[in-house]
């Protein structure tokens, strides 16, 4: 089996890089996140050590460059500021590992680097990413950004509602600005996003559990 | 000489019920819970609780753990008997990737 074809039976195929939920868990936390957004689907399973790091598998399938990339990826908090009323966090993630080109070429080593930011109170969520991509075939860089709001404040356990929208930049694509107005629903350890891309008419879906 | 018995006997079927009381005393004081309560910064969304709880829940010492994101607050009730100190609940909550502000501590 190809890396391609694996990499595409592993993930049922998002915005790569979307700034939108925190790379690390709790020490001894393993999370789950599924993205898909119709340009690009992938699958992250990492494990969070510590508070600050976590590392995993990386699975991406990408139609807007053509291509499939699995890996090792690692996420790094590299600040965060506690207050009472908010939290703001600085991470550093990396990936390194095997692109497959969707034209039949031959797979090479590949890997990208991102840095992401979010700031967040219990009603106003925002965040923004930049990731970097070396496909060895494909070079890139893309960023997106994020705000949202609560229009209730639910208390532990209680289903949470997002009202979202995310903004992709990506230069090198037919439709290199995008927005996408999403609806995020998050309960316990599950968080679940619906979105729609008018641009690329194109639906959004993100999964993501913690366990 | 029957006094010396008397004072014997009494003394032999009354160091059972001294016991008894002893050790009802210290059963009593063994069985208060300790309820904390422990106010962090930080913690926003419901993944910042479940990190708490599933760091504090990993504790020997703890019966149970939820958490009051309206005020900010962990609770932990301990289990009967048994506590942890402010130095390990400091810990605790850094580990969950969050601030400590306070501790407080009461008996039931």
């Amino acid at each position: 089996m190809s890396w391609r074809a694996l990499g595409i039976s592993v993930i049922a195929l998002s915005s790569f890089g979307a700034a939108e939920a925190r790379p690390v868990s709790y020490p001894g936390g393993w999370t789950v996140m599924q993205h898909n957004n119709g340009n690009a689907s992938s699958l992250h399973v990492h494990y969070s050590p510590t508070f600050q790091d976590s590392i995993g598998y990386y699975a991406e399938s990408n139609w807007a460059y053509d291509w499939t990339f699995q890996g090792v990826q690692y996420n790094r908090l590299l600040k965060r500021w506690n207050t009472e009323t908010s939290q703001a966090n600085l991470y550093v993630k990396a990936a390194a590992g095997v692109a497959d080109p969707f034209t039949g070429g031959d797979e090479s080593l590949a890997g990208f680097v991102e840095i992401a930011a979010d700031w967040e109170t219990r009603r106003w969520f925002t965040s923004y990413s930049a990731r970097g991509h070396d496909m060895g075939f494909d070079r890139h860089f893309s960023q997106s950004a994020r705000l949202g709001v609560a229009p209730y404040v639910g208390d532990f356990g209680d289903l949470h509602t997002w009202l979202m929208l995310e903004v992709q930049h990506d230069p090198e694509t037919l439709d290199p600005v995008t927005l996408t107005p999403l609806v995020r629903f998050f309960r316990g350890v599950q968080l679940v996003e619906l979105g729609y891309t008018p641009e690329t008419d194109r639906a959004m879906f993100n999964w993501i559990i913690r366990f | 000489m029957r006094a010396l018995i008397l004072a014997i006997t009494a003394l032999t079927l009354g160091f059972p019920a001294l016991a008894q009381d002893q050790v009802a005393s210290i059963e009593n004081q063994s069985i208060q819970v300790e309820a904390v309560t422990v106010k962090a910064n930080g913690m926003v969304c419901d993944f910042c609780a479940q990190a708490v709880i599933k760091v504090f829940g990993r504790e020997d010492a703890v019966e149970s753990v939820t958490v009051d994101m309206n005020a900010g607050e962990i609770l932990i009730d301990m289990k009967p008997g048994q506590t942890l100190d402010d130095a390990r609940i400091t810990e605790l909550v850094k580990k969950s990737g969050y601030a400590i502000v306070s501790i407080d501590r009461a008996l039931t």
